[in-house]
């Protein structure tokens, strides 16, 4: 059993699930698995003291404090173009644009 | 064993929250991460670490499930069992190189460290500013969502 392989494993997974996923959410959690993917391989490779968890439990804080900001840019992004659909999203802001041209 | 069983659980958890259609079900699959990502640290003698990641999984999981209808589309198909099966059939044979290949050695180093003196005697003022990082972000969150109500 080898949790660098699964590590590498799940960040595979994240990366995948970001290029391919149109919904907002499903991005947000792709971001989480990679957050995981990075924890999960610090703790293994560290020795389980209590130095190595502190260092984690401030990995473990910024990981939050990046989650909430993703997720506050996707509630505003979602409110804004009344959509969590990237695709939507994309076209939306080039319909504004080109009406934007005309004007 | 266990350790298989929950690299294999960990591995089939995240592709289910990943690539579920129904956004209920698929933060409900994240739960199974986060919880199988816990039990992993806390086999692995890392407690505190468990017990945080448990907390975080917990509090992301309570925002994602208030969010996640706001921001899911109201999927039109739902998931056939087809294809349920054959995600968690990926999901076993994505965990199959995890327990049966191996690239690391033993690389557990240092000292037993307390975990009360390593935070507050050795990482102090890491603690400190991760404060101060949490505090601004919190503060720029409520500005940016307080200007986007004024307009």
């Amino acid at each position: 059993m080898d949790f660098t392989i699964l590590s590498i494993i799940m960040l595979a997974i994240g990366i995948y699930g970001l290029l391919t996923n149109r919904q907002l959410l499903k991005v947000f959690i792709s971001i989480e698995m990679i957050a995981i993917a990075a924890t999960l391989n610090f703790v293994m490779l560290a020795s389980p003291n209590g130095l190595s968890q502190a260092l984690l439990i401030i990995a473990f804080s910024v990981d939050t404090a990046v989650s909430a900001v993703i997720l506050a840019l996707l509630v505003i992004v979602s409110k804004r173009y009344g959509t969590g659909d990237l695709s939507k999203i994309i076209s939306k802001q080039e319909t504004e644009e080109s009406e934007d041209e005309v004007q | 064993m266990i350790f298989e069983i929950l690299a294999i659980g960990l591995i089939v958890s995240s592709i289910l929250a990943l690539f579920l259609d129904e956004v209920v079900y698929s933060v409900g699959a994240l739960s199974g991460t986060f919880i199988f990502t816990a039990l992993i640290f806390y086999l692995n003698g890392a407690f505190y670490a468990a017990i945080f990641q448990f907390v975080v999984g917990i509090g992301t999981l309570a925002v994602l499930f208030l969010s996640g209808e706001m921001l899911g589309e109201q999927s039109k198909k739902k998931s056939s069992p087809a294809k349920i099966a054959g995600l968690i059939g990926a999901g076993i044979l994505l965990s199959l190189p995890a327990i049966f290949l191996s690239v690391s050695g033993q690389t557990a180093i240092g000292p037993d460290v307390p975990i009360g003196e390593a935070i507050w005697n050795i990482r102090g003022l890491d603690v400190l500013l991760q404060a101060l990082v949490i505090l601004t972000i919190a503060l720029g969150i409520g500005i940016v969502l307080h200007e986007r109500r004024k307009k």
